[in-house]
């Protein structure tokens, strides 16, 4: 009895380093598969955010409910996100079939651009060009986005 | 319960079946309240499209979190075409039919949203006209109740305490009675 049980204490102890190194090679080989930010300890390079975000968009079976996640995250980091990214999304919004995503978005990309719209916001409408004019995007000055159309009665004043 | 049980006035398989029947009855009416107030009976046929900012079925334009849990607009005749549409190539979308689509989807653009209001020239006057108005009440006190300066602060009594001073010399080091010439009663040059 008390053989077998230092046996198996004895196994447990040789196998459990093995377990471990095994799962952390297994995580490592794992791409992170979404939105999942690294853990504590270790930072996440420029490229390995961008990675993450453009296969996160990239996902074939993505719906629309991820998509707004990934841009309502993405809208409180501090960053402008990289053309690829927003080639991804856009790509997303036209598998979901929805027109309206992808002109919030690319307004949502020009607030972001803040004080520096002027240096950065052509940047990137010059990059996203060929894929706006592939899916049939305008962008929101074509569409007269780009002033306020309407003016809304402010609701305190209603009454 | 274990003495009604004891008593054998009622099995124990019946006994788990009524609470059962009673948890499910309680959780119906909760989940019926919840959605009387915070559910999707408050948002009419409009879609739910997503997370939104807290979960909630609320519609919110705000540039910091683009997209909101429901759509603005339920879709009518017109938009329910728009989306079949909408389903084959965007370039046979006319600019209307787009904004349409935006429309139906988002109640104002984030141009509109972050369009100056003008608020602040209201704020102005208001802060304006308090600082106005706390002036002249401070200028009606000083002229209707508060009594004159005390007398200590006329010109002789001041001289007269500058004297004391110099008299009981005060601060000999480096202070007022350092700077006065005992031996020619004058000022040191």
């Amino acid at each position: 009895m008390l053989r077998t049980l230092l046996r198996t204490t004895r196994l447990a102890v040789a196998t459990v380093p093995k377990i471990e190194a095994s799962c952390v090679r297994q995580m490592s080989e794992v791409k992170n598969p979404g939105l999942v930010m690294p853990k504590h300890g270790r930072g996440e390079t420029e490229e390995e955010f961008d990675a993450r975000y453009e296969a996160y968009f990239n996902n074939p079976n993505i719906d629309g409910w991820e998509i707004r996640k990934g841009i309502n995250d993405m809208q409180g980091l501090d960053l402008i996100p990289e053309p690829k990214i927003i080639i991804a999304c856009l790509k997303a919004c036209r598998r979901v079939n929805d027109y309206a995503l992808a002109t919030r978005y690319l307004e949502a990309i020009k607030y972001k651009c803040g004080k520096r719209v002027k240096e950065v916001y052509p940047y990137i409408l010059q990059e996203i060009k060929p894929t706006l004019d592939e899916l049939g995007i305008s962008t929101p000055e074509e569409l007269g986005y780009d002033k306020p159309e309407l003016a809304l009665v402010n609701p305190f004043d209603i009454h | 319960m274990n003495s009604i049980l004891a008593k054998g006035l009622i099995s124990q398989s019946a006994l788990k079946k009524v609470i059962i029947s009673q948890r499910v009855t309680e959780r119906n009416v909760l989940v019926a309240i919840a959605n009387t107030f915070y559910g999707r009976k408050q948002i009419g046929k409009r879609e739910v499209v997503g997370f939104g900012i807290t979960g909630s079925y609320i519609y919110f334009d705000k540039p910091d979190f683009p997209m909101p849990a429901i759509r603005f607009r339920e879709d009518d005749d017109y938009i329910k075409k728009l989306r079949e549409k909408e389903k084959g190539d965007w370039k046979k979308l006319t600019i209307d039919e787009k904004k349409a689509l935006y429309r139906a989807s988002f109640c104002s653009t984030i141009a509109e949203i972050s369009a100056p209001t003008g608020e602040w020239k209201s704020v102005a006057a208001g802060v304006l006209f308090l600082m106005a108005t706390s002036l002249w009440v401070f200028a009606a006190l000083k002229i209707f109740f508060y009594p004159g300066l005390p007398p200590t602060m006329s010109k002789e009594a001041k001289f007269r305490q500058l004297r004391e001073k110099l008299i009981l010399q005060v601060d000999p080091i480096d202070g007022i009675s350092s700077k006065w010439d005992y031996d020619n009663n004058r000022w040191k040059k």
